[in-house]
């Protein structure tokens, strides 16, 4: 800034106040000032400027805190679900009880509709079913139509088994336990009592000893297939008596019973056999027996079929 | 130098200094501008988005919508009434449609104002920037927090139009009460749409953002009154209306609706199940995740139970001479009692009802559920049940009403006492429950044992922690409303019992199910047991200390018991049809005595059992009389109430008793419990004992003043 002197005359004052440069200085400033108050530029300016690093800015702040809630809660739930959805698929897909009581944790129960319960229960054998609950029962509650759904719920190391109305009220509830649970899975149940007292079998009761006679005239697979689990029967205390085939075929299998004694008592254990392979059994085991009839007409040979 | 030269010269100077300093701004502007944008908020697009945390609702079992958490109710501009917005553009920013996020005039006469007239601070936030605020921003003052704000709302304005700009505005203003957002306000305030609001309510609302606390209406109509007004003198001023406008709208009656239609129903009820939601999913689940939750609640139920409990409240501080203040002022928590009522349908668990105090706008503290008070006599049915299944009693069984002493290892004798150490001598246990008689109640825990009547307790559906001692029999254990309901409940479904419940059915903003509830009965009480118990406490309905409940005109089969504790500290009724079981609890919450003008103390009979019976006219009527199913091994006998045998018609005041198979009716008068055994550890006390009442129920003061009447044949 250089030292001001006073103009000497009027037209001195005429020249510096004309002067270009205070001229385009008073322009220059009045014109930032008048734009400003009727163009608001300098706000556009920064506006425009501070959309164009919008993208690179933290998302801070109370709307973004609660964006960042919401999608944490989403996240939470969608975890929920997808759980929940995966264990309702797997249910689904499962074809039996044990199936379903593997899936079933004690904090996440599945429910299934009747139908698939119906149709599980379907599955079973005979004598297992109708320890859950009677097929009478069961059809009761179809005639009603009040039965919508079925609820499974872990309980113990069993399976608690709701079924229920529209409401979600129960209906019927049903203990399926570790232990049934485990027959089921081994395909075993064991009854007290002995053959001639359940229905199924009364028809073909053949002796121990004829019956693994029979047995033994087949090759090993097919054996695995009469008697999937030989290590049941092993396990089993006391001595087997008697053996018995079920008339009845379930979802290609056949009950075969085998009569336990241990010292005064009788128990039955029941296991599945592949229907083809008990059928041959069956089929030679009658074949031995009318051998048996044929060839005992002097009645040296005891009948060994036993009614 | 000429004056003028000088002039010029100062001029000169000045001017350049102005320039410098002029520069040294711009560039400390710029500093700051840099400075600022370090953690300047994104903004999000499009704006929208701020309303996109979806809403979580709580329905009732009727689908009503009870509560809406979060979320807003948005609306566009063109379903927001004209009058408010121009009742909101004058009052908070006239020139919204001119500036750019910045109104400079403004911004400068608030700042001369701040700067230069000592005390006033003036504030001259556009709409634009108080919707940053709203959005980024703490309420704490700050020039760098100020200076951020101007900056998004610079930005905002550059991205958005200002329609856009207006409507995220009105549709996130806080208005009170809970109302965010125009729509919610008008609903709440008015019970109409935005859309609907006329001149006058327009300008009352467009005031409250100003201060939603300080001008809400409900609580400072006048003062809410003169905000509108300033309002309308704004839009005359800006020129949205004129004069007579202005005057007919300042002349026009505000009709505000009632709160509750702006406040959810049955807040204590909300309350529980907002914390069972937040238990199993988290504050955040439920505050953000848009949930929608299906829950028992009956909203007709809640609103007669809202009313019987307020109405029996009042009735009571009438009774106890407590007056009440001013009609703004709630009755106060200390100087007036508290109650509690829970409904609960027997045959699920489902919680039809739930009110946890006389208000909650006053008090939100949940007396049907977190309160854990004495239960007095209330407690007696499941000494009765134990009693009944234990020693094989029968409600025929004789004992002897007496001043009583039963030892205790290692402290003093228990001696509890009858209300007015009156004693009646013999009498059947029907007729000992009925009159709630301690004495004989004391007698049987003794032989039951404290352990079993916890025991049957727990099966009937008491989950607080229980004292294993003589007097829980008494109910010196402290139990909730709540869990009250529900044990009773197992009394009317003949011992099936369920945990109750409230939450329905939770599921996601897009409907799929998170849960839902099992309704899943468990037989905890033999049903013939159960029965005769219940049968017993029909009694106590029909000509015992409940007997104000068939007074009062409820008529439907029915059972229940009233409980009164030490200095009558807590009443209880709580009581059931086959079909409802409803607990009512009043008493100070400090735990102080409740008594009349006259000195009587109040009794479960005279202040719960009147607040059930109006609840339950009201929530059964229209109900067909159904009676209590009756097991099959039940029979019936009438008795004489004093010896146990039978009673022919000549003896007028029979009662008619409930036997099981293998019970039978004596034909001669039978001999009390202690004259069979021949030994008992109770010992007849000859003289009442001096000291004070200690014994925790005293039931039926207002049956002491009364004369014994006449027990009619049931």
């Amino acid at each position: 800034m250089t030292d001001w002197a006073e103009p000497s005359d009027f037209k001195e004052w005429g020249k510096r106040m004309f002067a270009l440069r205070p001229l385009l200085i008073f322009i220059l400033i009045s014109a930032i000032f008048i734009l400003e108050l009727r163009f608001d530029w300098m706000e556009r300016f920064l506006g425009s400027y501070l959309v164009t690093t919008n993208l690179e800015r933290p998302e801070s702040g109370s709307i973004w805190e609660k964006s960042h809630q919401t999608r944490t809660a989403q996240q939470t739930l969608e975890k929920i679900l997808t759980d929940r959805q995966a264990l309702q698929r797997e249910a689904r897909s499962a074809a039996t009880f044990t199936q379903i009581a593997a899936k079933v944790s004690s904090e996440n129960g599945v429910m299934l509709s009747a139908d698939h319960f119906r149709q599980l229960y379907m599955s079973l054998a005979p004598t297992i079913a109708r320890d859950i609950i009677s097929p009478l029962d069961l059809l009761e509650l179809v005639s009603t139509g009040r039965w919508h759904r079925t609820y499974f719920e872990k309980s113990g190391s069993g399976l608690t088994v709701y079924l229920l109305d529209a409401d979600n009220r129960v209906l019927r509830q049903l203990e399926l336990k570790s232990s049934l649970l485990s027959q089921l899975e081994s395909g075993e149940v064991t009854l007290t009592g002995d053959l001639g007292e359940l229905p199924n079998f009364k028809n073909r009761i053949y002796t121990a000893d004829q019956f693994f006679q029979s047995l033994k005239s087949f090759h090993e697979e097919a054996r695995r297939s009469m008697v999937p689990h030989p290590d049941l029967l092993l396990a089993a205390p006391g001595q087997i008596v008697r053996v018995g085939i079920s008339d009845e075929t379930q979802s290609g299998f056949i009950e075969l019973g085998f009569e336990f004694i241990d010292g005064n008592q009788r128990r039955v254990l029941i296991v599945q056999g592949q229907e083809w392979a008990v059928w041959r059994l069956r089929a030679h085991l009658e074949g031995l027996e009318r051998e048996n009839a044929a060839g005992s007409t002097d009645n040296s040979k005891e009948d060994w079929t036993l009614q | 130098m000429s004056l003028f030269a000088a002039f010029v010269r100062r001029f000169n100077i000045f001017f350049y200094l102005a320039m410098t300093l002029a520069g040294l701004g711009a560039l400390l502007t710029a500093g700051l501008f840099f400075f600022a944008l370090r953690d300047l908020p994104q903004v999000p697009d499009p704006l929208g988005r701020i309303i996109e945390t979806p809403p979580t609702e709580i329905f009732a079992a009727t689908g009503e919508r009870l509560m809406l958490i979060g979320g807003r109710e948005v609306v566009p501009l063109n379903r927001i009434s004209p009058d408010f917005i121009e009742a909101v553009l004058a009052t908070e920013d006239h020139r919204f449609w001119e500036h750019h996020g910045l109104d400079k005039l403004r911004t400068l006469k608030a700042l001369w104002i701040t700067l230069f007239e000592r005390g006033k601070i003036q504030g001259a936030s556009t709409i634009t920037q108080q919707l940053a605020k709203n959005l980024f921003f703490s309420y704490r003052r700050a020039y760098m927090r100020k200076f951020r704000e101007l900056l998004v709302a610079l930005q905002i304005e550059t991205q958005y139009s200002k329609r856009e700009i207006l409507e995220a505005y009105l549709n996130q203003i806080p208005f009170g009460i809970g109302a965010y957002g125009i729509e919610q306000a008008a609903r709440s305030f008015f019970g109409k749409p935005a859309l609907e609001l006329n001149l006058a309510e327009a300008a009352l609302l467009a005031g409250l953002p100003k201060s939603p606390t300080r001008y809400n209406p409900y609580r400072y109509f006048e003062r809410a009154k003169k905000r509108q007004q300033l309002v309308l003198a704004r839009m005359l001023a800006v020129g949205y209306i004129n004069a007579g406008q202005a005057e007919a709208a300042s002349q026009a009656n505000l009709q505000l609706a009632p709160l509750a239609a702006g406040r959810p129903r049955g807040s204590y009820f909300l309350d529980l199940v907002l914390n069972d939601l937040e238990e199993r999913y988290g504050p955040e689940v439920v505050y953000h995740g848009g949930l929608k939750v299906s829950t028992t609640l009956d909203p007709q139920q809640q609103a007669w139970a809202i009313e019987s409990l307020q109405s029996g409240l009042q009735k009571l501080d009438q009774l106890m001479g407590i007056s009440s203040t001013d009609e703004f002022d709630a009755p106060n928590s200390q100087s007036h009692p508290q109650g509690a009522l829970v409904a609960i349908e027997c045959n699920s668990g489902a919680v039809k009802a739930l009110v946890g105090g006389r208000d909650y706008s006053e008090t939100e503290f949940n007396r049907a559920v977190e309160n854990n008070r004495l239960p007095g006599s209330g407690f007696k049915p499941f000494l009765y049940y134990a009693a009944f299944e234990k020693l094989k009693l029968s409600p025929t069984s004789v004992f002897v009403d007496k001043p009583i002493s039963i030892p205790v290892a290692g402290a003093a004798d228990w001696r509890p006492q009858n209300f007015g150490r009156e004693y009646e001598g013999p009498m059947i246990l029907k007729r000992a429950l009925m009159k709630s008689v301690n004495a004989i109640a004391a007698q049987l825990v003794e032989r039951v044992g404290p352990d079993v009547v916890i025991d049957v307790a727990r099966r009937s559906g008491i989950t607080s922690s229980l004292a294993p001692v003589y007097s829980l029999a008494l109910g010196t254990s402290g139990v909730s409303p709540l869990e009250m309901a529900s044990a009773f409940a197992t009394f009317a479904t003949g011992g099936v019992q369920h945990a109750p419940f409230w939450i329905q059915r939770v599921e996601d903003p897009l409907g799929r199910v998170l849960e839902e509830h099992i309704v899943r009965g468990q037989r905890s009480l033999d049903a013939s047991i159960d029965y005769q118990v219940v049968d017993m406490m029909r009694g106590v309905l029909t000509t015992g200390t409940g007997r104000v409940v068939r007074r009062a005109g409820f008529d439907l089969p029915a059972a229940g018991k009233t409980g009164t504790t030490d200095n009558f500290r807590d009443a209880w009724f709580t009581g059931f049809t086959p079909t409802l079981s409803v607990c009512v609890w009043v008493g100070y919450d400090r735990g102080v005595s409740m008594r009349d003008v006259n000195g009587v103390g109040i009794t479960g009979g005279r202040g719960a059992a009147p607040i059930w019976a109006d609840f339950m006219i009201n929530a059964t009527s229209g109900e067909p009389a159904r009676e209590f199913t009756v097991p099959s091994d039940i029979h019936f006998a009438s008795v004489d109430p004093i010896n146990g045998a039978i009673a022919g018609q000549w003896v007028q005041n029979r009662v008619k008793v409930a036997l099981r198979s293998g019970q039978e009716a004596s034909t001669v008068p039978v001999q009390s419990a202690d004259q069979m055994t021949g030994k008992t550890s109770t010992q007849q006390v000859d003289e009442p004992s001096t000291q004070t009442l200690d014994q925790p129920a005293i039931e039926a003061a207002e049956d002491s003043a009364i004369k014994e009447e006449e027990l009619p044949p049931e």
